[in-house]
């Protein structure tokens, strides 16, 4: 039986989680949750959110590693043997992380991230479309040095260890700022409170946060 | 926080871009599939042509 893997958890932990229906393969160190898979693994609407369904499923009762969507096994043996050569690593992620959630905080550029239809228009000279480039490249540096000031005044907001924090500057057109920040439970209100007076004071962006998310961004593979 | 039209797309991405990018893969490589064509995966751009389909059940997440 095809198995999709969802989740790293402690061995023990297992069983809090075993009416949510997935199939557990043990390790010695961690326990593999997964769930039958017997079609193309397709990264479409529902399987996306079915996955992140399941892990945030996992996540609200126990500390878990998340498996990013993908990742299919042809049997439980196949599982195993996979899952015990990383084990000592998994193990030691998950007592690192513990009951830490992830907070996706997102700047998007309030209006000058997306390029106006003007400038997909051909160029009707050479020059013209020299002069257009350098203009977007001058505008594209601009907003770069923008997107790392913002990101200092996250990190001032936020005040929490360096790294429990990571970062991306301009990763689209329409986004300043992607940031992920690994954070307790009780911490996600008054960072909350702290953001929205952030977003008070800049003009050029909105600020989305997202969350208490499994810690996709912190669950790393060496 | 407040939303404008500009942002609307940004939680979707910011999900997907964690569901496909990010966690611990046990796996070599993975092989998926984007509107019935199979695609080695190499990241985000591989599927924002997926996101109009997902995009209307964002909302539920």
């Amino acid at each position: 039986m095809t198995l999709l893997l969802r989740a790293i958890v402690a061995p023990d932990d297992a069983a809090v989680v075993d009416d949510i229906g997935l199939t557990t393969v043990f390790g010695a160190a961690v326990a593999a949750l997964a769930s039958p898979w017997d079609k193309a693994l397709a990264a479409e609407e529902g399987e996306l959110l079915e996955h992140h369904r399941i892990i945030q499923s996992v996540f609200e009762r126990v500390p878990c590693l998340p498996a990013r969507f993908g990742s299919v096994f042809p049997d439980a043996d196949a599982l195993h043997s996979r899952l015990v050569e990383r084990e000592v690593d998994f193990a030691s992620q998950l007592a690192r992380l513990g009951r830490r959630c992830e907070l996706a905080i997102t700047c998007a550029w309030r209006d000058k991230g997306v390029p106006s239809p003007v400038s997909i228009v051909p160029a009707s000279t050479g020059r013209a479309y020299l002069e257009r480039g350098l203009k977007r490249t001058r505008s594209d540096r601009e907003r770069e040095v923008r997107a790392e000031a913002i990101v200092g005044r996250l990190l001032s907001e936020l005040a929490t260890e360096r790294s429990f924090v990571r970062h991306r500057t301009c990763p689209r057109p329409a986004v300043a700022v992607s940031m992920s920040v690994l954070v307790t439970r009780d911490e996600i209100g008054g960072i909350s409170s702290r953001l929205e007076r952030l977003g008070a004071q800049l003009p050029d962006v909105t600020i989305v946060v997202q969350g208490p998310w499994a810690p996709y961004t912190f669950a790393v593979s060496e | 926080m407040t939303r404008e039209p500009a942002t609307l797309d940004v939680p979707l991405v910011e999900l997907v871009d964690r569901l496909l990018n990010r966690g611990v893969v046990l796996t070599g490589e993975l092989t998926i599939s984007v509107a019935g064509v199979d695609l080695i995966y190499l990241g985000l751009s591989v599927v924002l042509s997926s996101v109009d389909t997902i995009r209307r059940a964002g909302a539920e997440v």
